[in-house]
């Protein structure tokens, strides 16, 4: 299955793209979206766990399942700002 | 209730006026302003982006939080993107509530949280080229 994928931030910059395409397996989960993410887009394999994944606009564990028209987006880390 | 992501400058005062009423007898506002130093180095200026729909979904989301923990306050918030100079606001909070007390709490809450939580994202702009901030990796458990 294909999704799109919106990126933002230090991942558009990687990817060149407001928004990218990546085949996962039909019934996959997150996890499966990041294997396919990491392979299309080397730079993100080696800062996987500082991207964060949302479906439907909510942040999302690897495990959560995907189905076809899901909203994906990639979220690197947030502007932060000391306390 | 004022609740958004906006491309014009936060206007402080209709924070505040969105938020008072009859019944309320405190406000607490933040303002977070550009700052002209980040980590020793000078910043020009400042770039925001958000993923806006998320963004006041989240930033809704905070205030729902605020509801449950701190009993009946009034919150408005606004945070500006595009770029912004040294001195120009890009978040704007104004919490109000019947005491004092929650008031302030929701304050402090509002704005650590939406640093948590609110998928917007600064980049820094200085004498030495250009830098994304990312402070605050989102924990998908704690969201």
């Amino acid at each position: 299955m294909r999704v799109r994928v919106k990126c933002f931030a230090w991942a558009c910059e990687v990817t060149g793209l407001d928004e990218i395409e990546l085949d996962v397996p039909e019934g996959g989960t997150v996890g499966d979206l990041r294997a396919a993410l990491g392979e299309k887009y080397p730079p993100f394999a080696g800062r996987m766990e500082s991207i964060a994944v949302s479906v439907n606009q909510e942040f999302s564990g690897d495990a959560r399942g995907i189905a076809e028209g899901d909203e994906f987006a990639l979220i690197p880390p947030i502007s932060g700002g000391l306390r | 209730m004022i609740c958004r992501i906006v491309e014009r400058p936060v206007e402080m005062n209709a924070l505040i006026k969105d938020v008072a009423s009859d019944d309320i007898g405190g406000v607490c506002t933040f303002i977070g302003l550009v700052r002209n130093h980040s980590r020793g180095q000078r910043v020009t200026h400042l770039e925001y982006s958000a993923y806006p729909e998320m963004a006041e979904k989240k930033m809704r989301q905070v205030i729902e939080e605020i509801e449950e923990r701190f009993g009946v306050t009034q919150v408005a918030l606004e945070h500006r993107v595009g770029e912004l100079q040294i001195g120009e606001i890009a978040v704007g909070i104004a919490a109000a509530s019947a005491h004092r007390d929650a008031s302030f709490k929701a304050c402090r809450y509002a704005i650590d949280r939406i640093k948590q939580i609110v998928p917007i994202w600064k980049k820094e702009f200085g004498e030495g080229g250009s830098v994304w901030v990312e402070e605050c990796p989102v924990d998908a458990e704690n969201t």
